[in-house]
């Protein structure tokens, strides 16, 4: 199945939205095993860098991801943190066998750390686990 | 003395630079990917007449080899090219606006490259552009 990453009309203008679909086309190339994640992949994510006052939306649709520019609709989840983070989300490293984040990488440590300081905002994970266990996946790149 | 940005005495200031910033030695000594560019773009007001562009042949924490060139030369040789204007080059080679940032911001655009290599590397990217704060820069604007 084909993997159909698309930006919504005036998406393109927003940096962390290129960025973002930059990353999750050439992830899904390198890593092709991510797909079948990708494909199952079904809401709403909202992230919102905020040191920079940049939001998008990853609306994904089993197989299909619009991106958009700020909070479109209510999502699922959202994250809330400061941009060194939100690039820190990419590198989450995983498990080598169940590719689950690994709590002791140094990344993942980073990620709890900033989630107890509150540096790091997290809304809605917990009722939506599945959905941000394989956008993590889908995202790492590693 | 000061060296105008941009121009081919400041790239050479440039590489001189990044060759004297311990931290990006470092963060970059496992990079084997290639030369990055630097484009900035055409601005008539300060007489950039047309889009020019450093690039960095860095290696291993090391920068090689610095050269100013035409746009259209760094997007055919280096396999990372990054684009700004003027203004924004400006602010974060001084420290004023941090690159990362300033990318998600879309000030400044990753218009050639693999961007998951970028990420890898984002401590090496900062410190290549922060190498530049310690150029004797003069500003057009």
């Amino acid at each position: 199945m084909p993997v159909v990453i698309e930006l919504a009309p005036g998406a393109a203008e927003n940096g962390l939205v290129t960025m973002l679909a930059d990353l999750l086309r050439q992830n899904l190339e390198d890593k092709p095993h991510k797909q079948a994640d990708f494909a199952k992949l079904e809401g709403r994510v909202a992230i919102v860098a905020e040191d920079a006052a940049v939001a998008l939306t990853l609306e994904f649709q089993r197989g299909k991801l619009v991106l958009h520019d700020g909070i479109v609709g209510i999502p699922d989840v959202t994250v809330r943190a400061p941009s060194d983070d939100v690039m820190a989300m990419s590198l989450v490293e995983l498990t080598s066998k169940r590719a689950l984040p690994d709590p002791r990488g140094e990344t993942m440590k980073k990620v709890w750390e900033g989630m107890r300081s509150g540096r790091i905002h997290v809304y809605g994970a917990l009722l939506h686990a599945p959905l941000m266990l394989r956008l993590t996946r889908v995202m790492s790149v590693n | 003395m000061a060296h105008t940005f941009p121009s081919a005495d400041w790239t050479a200031a440039y590489k001189d630079a990044v060759n004297g910033n311990a931290a990006y030695r470092e963060a970059g000594k496992s990079w084997t990917h290639g030369a990055v560019a630097f484009v900035v773009e055409k601005d008539a007001a300060l007489g950039l007449e047309k889009d020019a562009a450093l690039i960095l042949d860095v290696h291993g924490g090391e920068c090689r080899a610095a050269r100013w060139v035409e746009r259209a030369v760094a997007e055919a040789e280096a396999p990372f090219v990054i684009v700004g204007k003027y203004d924004r080059w400006k602010d974060v080679i001084t420290g004023k606006e941090d690159p990362i940032k300033s990318m998600m911001q879309n000030k400044l655009r990753l218009v050639k490259g693999h961007l998951p290599t970028v990420i890898r590397y984002v401590e090496s990217s900062r410190q290549l552009v922060k190498s530049a704060a310690n150029v004797d820069s003069h500003w057009l604007a």
